[in-house]
């Protein structure tokens, strides 16, 4: 490791020159030549039987080359891992806008014309399941399997001080700038599919499986990723059906999904009723902890999301009761959306603790102090590090929490009432298998080093941190290291999902530069009183060339340990007292997130969960008219995500923390930390402000007149 | 979006002479609506006839023989540039604040203020073909009555329509009692009051006014204005910028020390067209300026809203609203 380490600085992206002058290349911006376009056409009923599709205007229209549907379609494996079904295997519809079909044309423009000019009749042979709020007492067990300790119910029945109260999430959709496209090209076997993937290795075999072909014959390139949330995590029909639509158009076809597609093609995050139960003493302890969750999922698949995960760590309490039921409906599959279930489901929890302070008349910083758990109360394991009470109490002092009235709605300045709240969060800290190649040349006594690995950066800073890791493993500088990422033929990776990325790929490619550098010792066959660097050795040795591949893994006993991220968020809202509307003025997320390779991109990544999760709480929601099963809300203009002026001053700070258990680097990841409790914050600043407690999201100025 | 033919008018007569010849054409003026629906396959117009590069973008006094000079705004002036004019911001302040209220500063710089009163509703059910919608294809229904119409109005609406207009410049417009001008194939000139110009649904929600094919806005006629000292436009949406409003109110008193001489209210969000609140101005004339008084006359004039199902929040809020907007008019400046 050199003196002056560049990891754990703020470096500027190394990719940001390519990207703000357009240079860096998304799937779809790739110069395939004779390429074709496709369009998807999609259901309008819910569920049923398509009966009949006319296709013979279409088939006429100008620049049209081929129309596929299940008529024509081939058979594919529905169980091949990609998400959601829609694969054009059958007539039978299960929610609406199921792809039914594609139309391949010389012009993207071409190919919508004709699609709209395409009729299909359906048979309605079912009643379909598409509302939600009548649907959901008929919700059975989950597979999300539940956390029971002691009774629940018998310490709500005795204990001094209780809430018991229902919270209430939409559906929400990923909406990453760059809607889901691809470009697919056949050269003999050989498939190359140009695509925006989290998961390099997975898009691969999930592309491979569903099209019945060998996984080496498929190559994902997908160096840059424009957002995905997780909605380009799993992969969906529409990867398959870009090749099997350059297939049947023997051409190579570009398909990328409209805005409005967008929200019945690549999942969602679901509607969520949390029925929440807590008990203390009149000191504040935590007697008992209920969380049920109901939702809905796709209607022949179960996804979840785990609402009940921040209330299995963030809290010492005796009783627990933390479960979930579903029902299936006919709307799209759900799937891993940003923080998912901790995200929502630390709004329901920290509201609820916060209706409990209020009840107690005790601090709501206070009262999470006096829980604090010396060991994760679900699994008994001891914490790899914790520093949640670092994040409150640093938190309060940067933010002025003692300025804060506890009193609601006694802040008055001009036309708003103000307010402060406080949430915490938590998400798992996990490592996943991930191997790196290193190779070195030495050009002159100009050492280079090139890291390969099938990681996925979706704007969030991978390139910056893996160059960083990658300088101080061999003692070069940045300058000097090129990252080599996104493309399946690289050495297989983690995904960039479920915050894994950082930790798995840093850990690797650390774990590559020792490697190397211990072989380049090796082969030197000297002894060394003081370790050389990779590039000192390459220099001494006179090598021109040399490389190694590193394929690591979590270390043995990490699963000893309960490992996550913790935040506090504070949060400041002025309510506009006439119109009802919330404007965030300050936002401080505190986090102790283990090794920051890079502040910087750190920052940026809290602060990009915090707007989000700012759209949680007050502007984002996706409505369903069940008469129809249809997305009401289906562009930008009614999908509210935050503007600038929602967003007042976001602030970030990272406790200092050295993780030894989590992973050989202590790296924990900051992916979805940022984006679970601020939708609580917001909500208790929301009520200290205005003395209403919504626990129904977005809160909207209609809800608070 | 369906192929069409594209023709640059070169004049405003020729515009016109294109516009009547075909009765699918359509005026293509900063495009920010009508390219969305075309591209939504709700509006196919066989042919779109530019008229963006003719000179009628000023913004400029005109006395029309009146004591007191009004403001001519030439249909192809940009949102922008009219709300940022110094005739406008000085003179109708509730119109400047109305328009940079709207859309976003990219809209606002493309969008023209012919096309804004003719920006069509933004009605989800309108937007989806597959839907019903007694406006986009007449007979088939009304997708918003039995669904989802938080968004919907609260005033004037029929049993074929209960959409709103979603301009808030229009508003400001209303309360201002500006005219539209239009030229119609024939070469007349028409000057058309507000309520000349827009309807209510009725019995044909497919109209969302009263011009003809082939008419042409040419310019919009602001009289001049007693309201410059004390007028206000409140907009209550669901976020702080780049959304339509749930509520919005365009006012403005004249007033003789704390008494009310005149006064205007116009809303936005609550009907098909733009709403002037009579009930609540003729409560408030000769009034003393007072908040109670203002509150009394927003509880009249929403007394007579009927909601729908999603909606009904719009009451209490456009009462709130009113009386919001005739405090801030009231305070204008100081
Ligand atoms: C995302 C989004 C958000 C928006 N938010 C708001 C908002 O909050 N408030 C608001 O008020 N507006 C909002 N707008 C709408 C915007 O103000 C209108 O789109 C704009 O004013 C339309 O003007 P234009 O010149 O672009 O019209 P175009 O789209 O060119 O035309 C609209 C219609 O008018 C016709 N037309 C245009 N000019 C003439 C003429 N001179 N004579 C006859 N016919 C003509 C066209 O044929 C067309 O049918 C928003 C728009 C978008 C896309
Ligand atoms: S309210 Fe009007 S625009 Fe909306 S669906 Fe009904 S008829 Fe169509």
């Amino acid at each position: 490791m050199e003196a002056n380490p560049i990891t754990g600085t703020p470096l500027n992206r190394i990719d940001g020159l390519l990207k703000v002058t357009g240079k860096a290349a998304y799937a779809t911006d790739y110069p395939v030549k004779n390429l074709a376009y496709g369009y998807l056409f999609k259901s309008t009923v819910a569920s049923g039987t398509i009966t009949q599709i006319d296709d013979a205007a279409a088939k006429k229209a100008p620049g049209v080359i081929t129309i596929i549907t299940h008529l024509n379609a081939p058979k594919l494996n529905v169980k091949g891992g990609l998400r959601g079904g829609a694969l054009l295997q059958g007539p039978e519809i299960k929610f609406n806008g199921q792809h039914i079909g594609i139309v391949v044309a010389e012009t993207f423009e071409q190919a919508r014309y004709a699609a709209r000019l395409i009729k299909v009749q359906y048979s309605n042979d079912a009643q379909a399941k598409t509302d939600f709020e009548k649907l959901a007492p008929q919700a059975v067990p989950a597979k999300e399997p539940e956390v029971r300790r002691g009774d629940v119910d018998s310490a709500m029945a005795g204990a001094a001080v209780t809430v018991d109260q229902v919270y209430e999430t939409p559906i929400e959709h990923h909406h990453p700038m760059e809607p889901h496209a691809t470009i697919a090209l056949w050269e003999g076997d050989k498939l190359t599919l140009y695509n925006s993937s989290q998961i390099v290795n997975g898009a691969q075999t999930a592309a491979a499986k569903t099209l019945n072909i060998a996984p080496e014959n498929v190559r994902i390139i997908s160096p840059y990723i424009g957002g995905g949330f997780g909605s380009k995590g799993g992969q969906w029909a529409n990867l398959a059906l870009a090749a099997v639509a350059a297939k049947m158009a023997n051409r190579p076809v570009h398909l990328a999904l409209s805005r409005q597609q967008m929200f019945n093609s690549v999942g969602l995050r679901q509607h969520n009723i949390q029925h929440l139960k807590l008990a203390a003493t009149k000191e504040g302890k935590l007697l008992a902890l209920g969380h049920q969750t109901t939702t809905h999922t796709a209607i022949d698949d179960e996804y979840t999301e785990p609402c009940g995960d921040c209330s299995k760590v963030l809290y010492a309490v005796p009783n627990a009761l933390i479960n979930y039921k579903v029902v299936p409906m006919n709307v799209i599959m759900p799937t891993y959306t940003r923080g998912p279930g901790k995200s929502t489901g630390s709004f329901a929890l920290e509201s609820a603790m916060d209706e409990l302070a209020f009840k107690l008349q005790m601090d709501p910083i206070a009262l999470r102090l006096n829980n604090e758990p010396a060991q994760d109360p679900t699994t008994g394991k001891p914490w790899s590090s914790r520093k949640l009470v670092e994040c409150l109490k640093e938190g309060a002092k940067a933010f002025g929490w003692d300025k804060r009235n506890p009193q609601p709605g006694k802040n008055i300045q001009g036309d708003y009432l103000v307010g402060h709240g406080v949430a915490c969060g938590s998400y798992p800290a996990r490592q996943r298998d991930s191997s790196a190649v290193i190779k070195l040349t030495n050009d002159n006594g100009k050492v280079q080093a090139v890291v390969e690995l099938a990681a996925a950066d979706l704007g969030t800073g991978t390139y910056t941190i893996l160059a960083q890791t990658a300088a101080d493993g061999l003692g070069l500088p940045v300058a000097q290291v090129r990252i080599k990422i996104g493309d399946s033929d690289l050495p297989p990776a983690a995904g960039s999902v479920g915050s894994v990325g950082a930790t798995s790929y840093a850990n690797s490619v650390n774990d590559a530069c020792s490697k190397i550098t211990t072989e380049l010792m090796m082969k030197s066959g000297k002894q060394f009183f003081v370790r050389p660097t990779a590039a000192q050795l390459m220099t001494s040795e006179r090598l021109n060339t040399f490389e190694t591949r590193m394929d690591t893994k979590p270390l043995a006993d990490a699963d000893n340990y309960s490992a996550h991220s913790f935040n506090a968020n504070f949060a400041e809202v002025w309510v506009n007292r006439f119109t009802g509307m919330v404007k965030v003025k300050r936002f401080l997320a505190v986090t102790a997130a283990g090794k920051i390779i890079n502040p910087k991109t750190a920052r940026s990544q809290i602060i990009g969960g915090n707007v989000w999760g700012i759209g949680m709480a007050i502007t984002e929601e996706s409505v369903i008219d069940p008469r129809w099963g249809n997305f009401i809300t289906r562009s930008f203009a009614d999908y509210h995500v935050p503007v600038n002026l929602d967003v007042g001053n976001l602030d970030a700070i990272f406790i200092n923390e050295d993780d030894k258990h989590a992973n050989k680097l202590g790296v924990k990841g900051i992916g979805e930390v940022g984006i679970v409790g601020v939708a609580g914050a917001i909500a208790n600043a929301i009520f200290n402000a205005t003395g209403k407690r919504v626990r129904e999201l977005p809160i909207t100025p209609d809800k608070l007149i | 979006m369906r192929p069409f033919k594209y023709t640059r008018a070169t004049s405003l007569s020729s515009a016109v002479k294109e516009l009547s010849g075909n009765a699918q054409s359509r005026i293509l003026a900063g495009g920010t609506n009508l390219l969305d629906l075309m591209k939504e396959d709700v509006e196919r117009p066989e042919e779109l006839i530019d008229i963006t590069h003719l000179p009628y973008s000023s913004v400029k006094s005109s006395s029309q023989g009146a004591a007191k000079p009004g403001v001519l705004l030439d249909a192809l002036g940009k949102n922008a540039e009219t709300a940022n004019h110094p005739l406008i911001r000085s003179q109708y302040p509730m119109l400047s604040q109305a328009i940079l209220a709207g859309a976003s500063a990219q809209i606002r710089n493309m969008a023209t203020n012919g096309g804004n009163l003719l920006q069509r509703t933004r009605c989800p059910y309108f937007y989806d073909v597959a839907m019903p919608c007694n406006k986009r294809t007449p007979g088939s229904g009304c997708g918003a009555m039995e669904g989802f119409n938080r968004m919907h109005a609260v005033f004037g609406w029929s049993d074929k329509c209960i959409a709103v207009h979603p301009s808030d410049m229009a508003v400001a417009l209303a309360a201002l009692d500006a005219k539209v001008l239009v030229q119609n194939p024939s070469g007349q000139q028409k000057r058309l009051t507000f309520d000349e110009f827009f309807r209510l649904p009725g019995d044909a929600p497919e109209k969302d006014n009263n011009l003809q094919h082939g008419d042409l806005i040419t310019g919009i006629e602001l009289p001049a204005s007693n309201f410059a000292d004390h007028s206000y436009y409140a907009k209550v949406r669901d976020r702080s910028s780049y959304a339509f409003a749930l509520v919005s109110v365009a006012a403005g008193l004249q007033l003789n020390g704390k008494e009310i001489i005149d006064v205007r209210i116009a809303m936005g969000g609550v009907a098909h067209k733009p709403w002037r609140a009579l009930t609540a101005e003729k409560m408030l004339k000769g009034k003393e300026a007072t908040e109670a008084n203002f509150k009394a006359a927003a509880k009249a004039e929403m007394a007579a809203a009927k909601p729908h199902e999603y909606n009904k929040f719009k009451i209490e809020l456009g009462e709130r609203a009113i009386a919001l907007a005739l405090t801030k008019a009231l305070n204008y400046g100081s």
